[in-house]
């Protein structure tokens, strides 16, 4: 089945040529390809080229390379591994708009192992992933949500017997490219937040060889990760990643940014409280508490639920949840440029005696080396 | 160590421990300069203690610098005064009535005020900017104060235009990544308050202990500075 391409599938399946196309065109705007470059100066295969027409030569031709790679491509089978998750990251995938799950099951992937999605459960769905795993070996798309437990030998979550750290590695070990979804898989977090009782890592602290995507997030935003499934389809590589192996193309900028309130903040226009009359004005929330600024993420302008609003939007500060340590970064409601840590009130006190302590030590030993000084000066002028 | 790991850094622990040096460092010097000890005053007093203090701020910090060519300071080297006017207050400007540095003070101290639109505290640090490269260049150039400049001034000078560049940098997101300026920024920052206590930039404290100091002394003996 799965080596039929997703066309001659599409085709099968009664699916007309205007929906087809209407899908690339999806499929185009999912992996942010409104434009590219010329093939000869992107550093992309000079295949590609082949079959352009002259104007799509000249930079705009990723809507025909989206038609000729679901021509000739099979779907991607994936793997989803969930480990010290919440099934956030799937359940926002559920509610992905463009494209949907449904189409993105019917006709982008092929999901041969997901806990909460497959239908069989036990040791029937851990034998379907050992098979899938061979016969797609080196092709699967392996996706992983939760931080990985290490402490005491990974114990802290298993799945069939096994820690997640040896099923993580068995998966990895074949697969053609790695996601790591959610700021679980990809910082650790809110498992890694301190005291980060389990030792839980991200799924890059324990995969070394292999290339992981990081699509951090609380959840990933659902059209981030069918946008780089896209690319994965439409190039047969992974975008280009930022220096915490986030896709360029979503994390390029700051949700500060993009921010629609960010005018206000120019302005220097904050609202004071939760809902008050500034906040429904649209002023700047960074009093509330706003992670926006260091915050790499496409929230602002992907938005969720269908493009229809985003925390910020919503009037809730932005938690900077696609950051590593979000958790531990300070309150989610104290302003950013707050420290993170500061004495308390029994080690300030603790500097001042220190200090006053230090000082008047340092006052009487001068004291005691002037009059015995002067003494001895006395005492001279006496001899004399 | 990535940048976020330095902001962090910077923001946390390095941050804890260079208020602390700070807080330790001010305490011991103050303490140093009271046990310095009072010679013994047996003149009678003739005026107020507490109003010769009151009118010793007033003058200072309401009446002198907006009257600027009546003292001599003026006269002498203008750009020092109006240089080193501006430097400090766009300084108090900046660290007051900057939402940011407000919300500092707030999660030190507990409490929050009103703050200046952000264009003009950042008119003001700009000032600020501007009027301490004037003040380097006159360092430099000017004779007397040439002589008697060593490491430890041209030092004061870096150590808090640092934290003055990479704030302005930050807000207007020149050149570098925000994180990367942030890091800088409170980095800046956190080799300012170390150092404060080890120089001269301790006259933010000792300014204040002096003119009331000055002051009472004028006012016991009824004589207007």
């Amino acid at each position: 089945m799965a080596e039929d391409s997703i066309f001659d599938e599409m085709k099968k399946a009664g699916i007309s040529r205007r929906s087809f196309l209407k899908f690339c065109g999806l499929m185009a705007g999912a992996a942010g390809l409104n434009s590219l470059p010329p093939i000869t100066e992107s550093g992309l295969p000079q295949s590609l080229e082949k079959g352009l027409s002259a104007y799509n030569k000249k930079g705009f031709k990723s809507f025909d390379m989206v038609v000729k790679a679901l021509e000739t491509k099979p779907r991607v089978p994936v793997i989803w591994l969930e480990f010290q998750d919440c099934t956030g990251c799937s359940e926002a995938l559920t509610r992905s708009q463009s494209p949907t799950l449904v189409d993105l099951v019917l006709s982008q992937i092929t999901v041969e192992y997901h806990e909460t999605l497959s239908a069989a459960a036990g040791f029937q769905v851990e034998e379907a992933k050992q098979a899938a795993m061979k016969k797609y070996a080196g092709q699967y798309v392996l996706v992983v949500e939760g931080s990985l437990p290490t402490k005491d030998d990974g114990i802290y979550c298993t799945i069939g017997g096994r820690s997640s750290l040896d099923l993580l590695k068995e998966a990895a070990a074949g697969a053609a490219a790695i996601i790591a979804t959610g700021n679980c898989a990809t910082f650790g977090g809110i498992p890694h937040a301190n005291p980060n009782p389990t030792g839980a890592v991200s799924v890059s602290e324990i995969i070394k060889d292999k290339p992981v995507v990081n699509i951090p997030g609380c959840p990933a935003i659902p059209e981030v990760f069918t946008g780089i499934l896209a690319h994965f389809l439409i190039f047969g590589t992974l975008p280009e990643l930022d220096r915490l192996n986030r896709p360029k193309i979503f994390y390029g900028t700051t949700i500060h940014d993009r921010c629609l309130r960010r005018p206000f903040y120019e302005a220097g226009k904050f609202a004071e409280t939760f809902d008050d009359e500034g906040a429904r004005k649209g002023y700047c929330l960074y009093k509330l508490g706003c992670k926006g600024p260091t915050t790499y993420n496409s929230c602002a302008t992907l938005k969720w639920s269908g493009g229809l609003s985003f925390p910020i939007q919503s009037g809730h500060p932005c938690l900077g949840c696609s950051e590593p340590n979000f958790w531990d970064g300070g309150g989610f409601y104290q302003g950013q440029s707050a420290p993170l840590d500061r004495p308390t009130i029994a080690v300030a006190g603790g500097a001042v005696a220190a200090g006053a302590v230090l000082g008047v030590g340092m006052a009487l030993a001068n004291q005691g080396q002037k009059k015995s000084a002067h003494h001895s000066s006395e005492e001279a002028e006496k001899k004399d | 160590m990535n940048w976020t790991e330095i902001l962090a850094f910077a923001r946390g622990p390095f941050f804890n421990v260079a208020l602390l040096i700070f807080i330790a460092g001010m305490v011991y010097r103050l303490v140093r300069v009271l046990f310095l000890g009072w010679s013994p005053d047996k003149v009678p007093a003739a005026g107020s203690k507490l109003g010769g203090v009151a009118l010793s701020f007033l003058k200072g910090i309401l009446i002198w610098p907006f009257i600027p060519w009546q003292k001599n300071t003026f006269s002498r080297n203008p750009l020092i005064y109006l240089a080193g006017g501006l430097f400090h207050l766009g300084l108090f400007v900046v660290i007051f009535l900057g939402v940011s540095h407000m919300l500092v003070w707030k999660s030190l101290i507990g409490i929050g005020w009103a703050t200046l639109p952000l264009p003009i505290v950042d008119w003001m640090a700009a000032v600020t900017i501007v009027a301490m490269i004037g003040l380097l260049i006159n360092r430099l150039v000017n004779p007397v104060l040439k002589l008697i400049s060593g490491p430890a001034e041209y030092l004061n000078l870096l150590i808090v235009f640092l934290p003055m560049v990479s704030g302005y940098m930050m807000t207007h997101h020149l050149w570098f990544q925000y994180e990367v300026l942030f890091s800088l920024h409170m980095l800046a920052v956190d080799v300012l308050l170390i150092w404060i206590p080890l120089s001269r930039i301790s006259h933010f404290m000792f300014y204040f202990f002096s003119k009331a100091i000055h002051g009472a002394d004028f006012g016991k003996r009824a004589v207007n500075p």
